[in-house]
């Protein structure tokens, strides 16, 4: 018997970009590239020079298959998608109990940036939400230099490649963020943050200036949906028992003011950031990630809203649907017969 | 439901572009639309076949390949080439031969993805009913992706020992890519050999059904490519086993 690992490996890619999936996605593709509704974020000045007109898809079955179309190579910083996978650093370091001491897991109604603390605990709501989010960076082990590379591992086995920062964006966030750093002292006042807070804002800047592209954000929600574990490289880039905790704050809490009628209508636990990226896990199945950094009133990615949107309703995978879908997913990457849609 | 049938062989030699363009001008010639797209594009040959001269051929393969056209554009009806009137269509998409653009290609690749929009395309443009890929020899990314996307995938052998080792490597790959339906057809048999015999031998070996043996023809050998030999010989024996393949194509 021949040995087969690179066979099988050019085999599967090969089957992946002949699969009706990709063509179904190319077709998305197409039908909305010519959408041009939504502005790109401008509140500081490198954000402003994204394209509007870039536009990545990129879905990762749980078994490791890529499906691709579009600027799926396309580098944009990670924005607040990076907080739904640091809490999940955080709960590795700490534990579920001293996480939600410091950091609760209510929806919120308010805006991503504001500054309101739980009236009885003075938690921050969310680790979605900024004040939530520097809450959780805090928590993060390790000294100042440690701490960043800790992230940067952590994506790594994510995505399974290796990630820089995009200096500029992270210091024009620093140069403005003001409001943020308001929140950081009003939490440290009532302890919940420790007195490292100037670091921590550093560390949250960075966070947030990760770059990546949209088949890092397929990869990462395909990682999430394998139970923890990067469908391609088998690295686990979480303990199982915290999968649970950051997949149901990103169903929660991950489109910003859109979460509810997201979950009402999308029904796939997602996270949105303001540089135009979408990851989206349909848990035991596969990674949605997409890149359009068109974005509506709500911060959320115009064409990435609506790419999940369809993909969810065609292949019925809202996770709480039990009406038969028009099409089966299984038949559509395997390309059979019945998927066949020459 | 349009089909997309591959015709490959391990080495080169064995007669895949004139096998592509008898079986596929046979099926058009039943009143179907058929496409014909060369992928061999380190050597390119078919269009002699159809008798479709570089000098026209502004576009090709390459062109698309190359984000400079669409593929439809790269796509020239050689109906009148082969004597088709009626329904029945060819369309062939050339690959270029100009050396520059074969080196170019060497020189910096193309994304196999877009071969696969690229037939996709294709198909629904020009309502096709059937699209025929000719392959370049041997396992490339090419070949890798025509056996995933085609619905029936024929390796051409002849009666030589090359070709029945390369062979079986082939059937091996197409098994893992998990190819829907495929098929061996026997060229170039010399008189000597039965037959019947052989058809059982190698349908044992390899447990893929054989769809048709084709004779070492003096004829085939003469006309050397310069037309579609079925048009030009359509009672010869070599004509009718290409009727036998396109009934089991068609089915």
């Amino acid at each position: 018997m021949v040995d087969t690992g690179n066979l099988q490996s050019l085999a599967n890619s090969m089957t992946a970009i002949a699969s009706p999936f990709r063509s179904y996605l190319n077709d998305l593709y197409h039908k909305y590239r010519l959408l041009n509704q939504g502005t790109v974020a401008d509140y500081i000045p490198e954000l402003a020079l994204a394209k509007p007109e870039w536009f990545g898809i990129c879905a990762v079955t749980v078994d490791g298959q890529v499906f691709e179309v579009g600027d799926c190579d396309q580098l944009f910083t990670i924005q607040s998608i990076s907080k739904a996978f640091v809490y999940g650093l955080a709960l590795e370091d700490h534990g579920r109990e001293y996480v939600n001491s410091k950091v609760s897991v209510e929806p919120t109604g308010e805006a991503f940036n504001s500054i309101v603390l739980d009236e009885n605990t003075n938690r921050p709501c969310n680790p979605m939400v900024n004040a939530g989010a520097i809450a959780t960076a805090d928590m993060i082990k390790g000294s100042s230099t440690d701490r960043l590379k800790r992230l940067l591992d952590m994506f790594q086995r994510y995505t399974g490649r290796e990630h820089n920062i995009n200096v500029p964006v992270f210091l024009s966030e620093k140069a403005t963020g003001n409001r943020n750093r308001a929140m950081a002292y009003l939490m440290l006042n009532f302890g919940m943050v420790s007195e490292r807070v100037e670091e921590t804002l550093d560390l949250y800047f960075q966070q947030c200036s990760i770059l990546i592209n949209a088949r890092d954000l397929g990869m990462m929600a395909a990682t999430l949906a394998n139970g923890g574990v990067n469908p391609i490289t088998n690295e686990r880039a979480i303990d199982e028992h915290y999968v649970q905790d950051v997949i149901s704050v990103m169903l929660t809490c991950g489109m910003y003011d859109y979460s509810g009628e997201w979950t009402y209508r999308v029904g796939i636990p997602a996270k949105s950031g303001v540089g135009g990226g979408i990851t989206a896990v349909v848990p035991g199945k596969m990674g949605i990630g997409t890149f359009s950094p068109l974005l509506d009133a709500k911060g959320n990615s115009v064409r990435g809203i609506k790419v999940c949107e369809d993909i969810s309703k065609d292949f019925g995978l809202h996770l709480f649907n039990v009406a038969k879908a028009d099409r089966n997913l299984k038949d559509w990457i395997e390309g059979n017969n019945i998927a066949d849609d020459w | 439901m349009p089909k997309v049938i591959s015709i490959h062989s391990y080495r080169g030699g064995t007669g895949k572009s004139n096998f592509t363009a008898n079986l596929a001008t046979t099926i058009a010639l039943q009143g179907n639309r058929v496409g014909v797209v060369d992928t061999d594009v380190p050597s390119p040959g078919i269009h002699n076949i159809f008798s479709l001269e570089p000098e026209i051929t502004t576009k090709t393969l390459n062109s698309y390949l190359w984000g400079q056209c669409a593929i439809e554009d790269a796509a020239y009806d050689v109906s009148a080439n082969v004597g088709l009137t009626g329904d029945g269509k060819v369309f062939l998409v050339p690959a270029s031969v100009r050396a520059d653009d074969i080196a170019k290609i060497l020189k910096d690749g193309y994304d196999v993805k877009l071969l696969n929009d690229g037939f996709r395309s294709l198909v629904k443009g020009l309502q096709l009913d059937y699209l025929f890929i000719d392959t370049h020899p041997g396992l490339s990314k090419e070949t890798f992706l025509s056996i995933a996307i085609s619905h029936i995938l024929i390796l051409i052998l002849r009666p030589d020992k090359q070709d029945y080792q390369g062979t079986a490597v082939t059937v091996d790959v197409a098994r893992q890519l998990k190819v829907r339906k495929m098929l061996l057809t026997i060229n170039k048999v010399h008189n000597r050999l039965d037959f019947d015999v052989l058809k059982q031998k190698i349908e044992k070996t390899y447990e893929v059904p054989v769809a048709g043996i084709f004779p070492l023809s003096e004829e085939v050998v003469q006309l050397a490519s310069e037309g579609v030999f079925c048009i030009q010989f359509p009672d010869h024996p070599v004509s009718q086993e290409f009727r036998k393949v396109a009934q089991q194509i068609v089915e």
